[in-house]
């Protein structure tokens, strides 16, 4: 073998022990920025039994469930037209265009907030929730976080204040929390919310069945329109305050603005 | 113990949520493991062969799962029917039949798995039919190596090349891992003899090469995987946003398909040149082009050419008249639309390239009398790039009535006062096309320039390097790596 191919082979092996043996540890915050690993030593030394339950996934079926169980007594419907909050991940791209035609319908407004890749620390580390309902004054919020946090080690420890945070920013809002669409069992993210969020006011996404888009993740546009048509089917009945939700004709609407945020924003 | 090695088996093994990327932490580490073996019987041309061929087949067999059986059998029947072919004594029928053997299998393996679907969705439109679709899955990368085998027949037939004496070479030439699942299509007659050259890469070259896998990965992963965020919004929900939006979406889309592929491009002639072998260019910076004759001269050049020489030509080409010539052009677009994919808007797009290319062609003698400076010139830029960006959004969007919708949305509620707002929503975003506009921009000479810095710096620089491009990729990154575009194809 040629010198000159031992050194490039050399500087491949290198890069990759840096990158992985960094991936065994936690990432340096500089300037407030978390630095992401790669994630191959979690990958590797993942336990079995996560790793199966992981491949259990089940894909795809119209007919979608909803899991959590029916309460006793309904609170009365909302029947009033109101000015609607969502906020949350890429998750939103599905959900809004749907949730933007149920608006439609039944007389609501609808302003969309999403920000890529953000997780309940993001948003609970930033005055962005605070502020949007300052300019919007939403009487009602829809959030949608948690499958970017999926995965997250002792979740309850790490992140437990921010969702904390994100329930008291909301205050006395009336709001429904979606949760992940989980593609893999979680560590403890649903868990954590439901253990946070008012009875009520999480919707279990965890166990219902998408259409997954090509990242493996996301669900298609359509199983995202069942996905809401869920959480829609779900709140007269379970929701602690829930408000008029027919279902739209038309699959997709307009909402009145959408604000972006990208990954790299505080 | 136990649980890492079952974990690296499942990452060895096929999972069709995952074919293997270049750019992706699994085919990293197989080519730590590939690169010594390789290095070491690089000089023995039969250990060699074998080894790369077991690997191509492991290397597909990980992106396409039970389909390298295809890819086996594919490579069987024409290196068999190339050999009866040449064989002494044959007669001119026996030979053609060999050919139309050939050309029934692969095509008709392409054809079913491809278009078939396709067929009954518009026979049962024609005739109110019930038939139910087939439950098919694409091979990863089938119209790539379909054409390759198709060209290598041809010309065996033609006397163009020589057939290789073994299938082994043969496999080696079809399954070759860098250009297997999404090309640049590689022609027999350039790559054959470099197989039997069997020389050992320069320095030049190895560095080289990692030269364009970098440029590749910051192509792929960096740009086109962050910009195509924004531009899945616009094609998701099209009507959804203003007019500024989408159109910045659909000239975000222009890009990251540039991107995309040609990044893909760049890693797999990159890898191939630490391997020893050339593969030749497969974009040469298309958006600079300022007429559709010559942009399809600079985009996707392997396929583009194929078509010239395998339907364009035969078709009678520039030899038949004025208009046979624009009839063949455009028949040759539509198989080259056709070829992306198996539905109308892709026999669309390529039916408006093939009538671009007929009008351009047509007011040749009357461009060519006007002044050539740089006003004119901008114009035509403009009028080229307006056109290949419109087309695009077929390409993209999930139905014809998403196409009109994304389109019409350009004229919807267009206003510079959004300007403002999206560039401090959308900053990063921003950023990075002005970025790839700039460099794309920039004379070739430059991008020579670069690579030459690069193979002279050193060895500690190259490292520095490498890994803040892959920090960055984690940087940026969304939760799951988005396969190639072309992968469908």
């Amino acid at each position: 073998m040629k010198r000159h191919y031992i050194e490039l082979w050399l500087l491949l092996l290198a890069a990759f022990v840096v990158v992985a043996a960094a991936s065994a540890f936690e990432m340096p915050e500089v300037c407030g920025h978390q630095f992401r690993h790669s994630g191959i030593a979690e990958a590797i030394t993942a336990s079995r039994d996560t790793v199966e339950s992981q491949l259990a996934e089940v894909i795809v079926a119209d007919s979608i469930e909803c899991p959590v169980p029916a309460r006793t007594f309904p609170m009365p419907m909302d029947t009033t037209s109101h000015t609607i909050l969502f906020i949350g991940d890429s998750m939103l791209e599905g959900l809004g265009p749907r949730l933007a035609a149920y608006a439609e319908k039944n007389g609501h407004t609808l302003y969309n907030v999403v920000w890529y890749s953000s997780t309940s620390e993001v948003w609970g580390r930033s005055d962005k929730l605070k502020n949007y309902i300052e300019k919007i004054r939403p009487g009602f919020i829809f959030v949608s976080l948690g499958a970017n946090e999926l995965f997250v080690r002792d979740i309850a420890a790490k992140r437990r204040q921010y969702v904390e945070k994100i329930v008291a920013d909301i205050d006395t809002i009336p709001f429904v929390w979606i949760g992940p669409p989980n593609w893999k069992d979680d560590t403890g993210i649903n868990e954590l919310i439901a253990s946070v969020a008012p009875k009520g006011t999480f919707f279990l996404s965890n166990g219902m069945t998408f259409q997954r888009s090509k990242d493996g993740a996301h669900p298609t546009r359509d199983s995202a329109c069942d996905w809401l048509d869920s959480v829609a089917r779900w709140m007269p009945q379970n929701a602690l305050h829930p408000i008029r939700m027919e279902r739209p004709d038309k699959k997709h609407g307009r909402p009145a603005r959408i604000f972006v945020h990208q990954p790299s924003e505080k | 113990m136990n649980d890492i090695l079952l974990n690296i088996r499942d990452y060895l093994l096929y999972d069709p949520q995952s074919p293997m990327l270049f750019s992706s932490g699994t085919f990293w580490a197989l080519f730590l493991i590939f690169m010594p073996l390789y290095g070491l019987l690089r000089g023995r041309l039969w250990q060699m062969l074998v080894f790369v061929v077991a690997f191509s087949f492991y290397f597909y067999y990980k992106s396409s799962g039970v389909f390298v059986l295809l890819l086996g059998g594919t490579s069987l029947i024409d290196w068999t029917l190339s050999r009866l072919m040449t064989a002494p004594g044959r007669t001119r029928l026996f030979r053609k039949c060999c050919v139309a053997l050939s050309l029934l299998t692969s095509l008709g393996i392409l054809a079913y798995f491809k278009y078939a679907n396709f067929f009954l969705w518009n026979l049962n439109a024609m005739i109110e039919g019930n038939f139910q679709p087939l439950d098919l899955i694409l091979p990863v990368g089938i119209s790539f190596y379909t054409f390759q085998s198709v060209s290598y027949i041809i010309d065996v037939y033609k006397g163009r090349v020589t057939p290789t004496r073994t299938w082994l070479e043969y496999a080696f030439f079809l399954s070759f891992f860098p250009a297997l699942v999404a090309g640049p299509i590689v022609r027999a007659d350039y790559f054959l003899p470099q197989i039997r050259e069997n020389r050992h890469a320069s320095r030049t070259e190895l560095y080289t090469g990692l030269w364009l896998i970098i440029l590749g990965v910051l192509k792929k992963a960096v740009v086109a995987d962050y910009i195509a965020q924004y531009n899945d919004l616009i094609f998701q929900s099209p009507g959804s946003y203003s007019g500024f939006e989408t159109l910045m979406g659909i000239i975000g889309y222009t890009m990251q398909i540039y991107c995309d592929f040609s990044g893909y491009s760049d890693m797999a002639i990159g890898i191939a040149l630490i391997m020893g072998f050339r593969l030749a260019d497969n974009f040469n910076y298309p958006y600079k082009a300022r007429n559709i004759s010559d942009f399809w001269r600079r985009w996707h050049i392997s396929l583009s050419s194929w078509l010239r020489d395998y339907v364009y030509i035969p078709l009678g080409g520039n030899r038949k008249g004025t208009a046979r010539t624009y009839i063949n052009n455009f028949a040759t677009m539509l198989v080259g639309g056709l070829w992306h994919g198996a539905a109308w808007k892709f026999v669309f797009w390529g039916a408006m390239h093939g009538g671009g290319l007929a009008i351009h062609k047509a007011s040749r003698p009357w461009l060519d009398r006007l002044p050539d400076i740089w006003p004119l010139k901008a114009l035509w830029w403009i009028v080229t790039m307006s056109f290949v960006a419109a087309l695009w959004v077929f390409f993209r969007a999930d139905s014809w009535e998403d196409s009109w919708l994304v389109l019409s949305g350009v004229f919807n509620d267009f206003s510079l006062a959004y300007v403002p707002a999206f560039a401090s929503a959308r900053m990063l975003w921003l950023i990075l096309m002005i970025l790839i506009i700039l460099a794309h921009a920039l004379p070739s000479r430059f991008h020579g320039l670069a690579a030459r810095w690069f193979v002279a710096s050193p060895w500690w620089l190259k490292l520095l390097l490498f890994l803040v491009v892959v920090q960055l990729v984690l940087e940026l990154r969304s939760e799951d790596v988005s396969p190639f575009i072309y992968f469908q194809f």
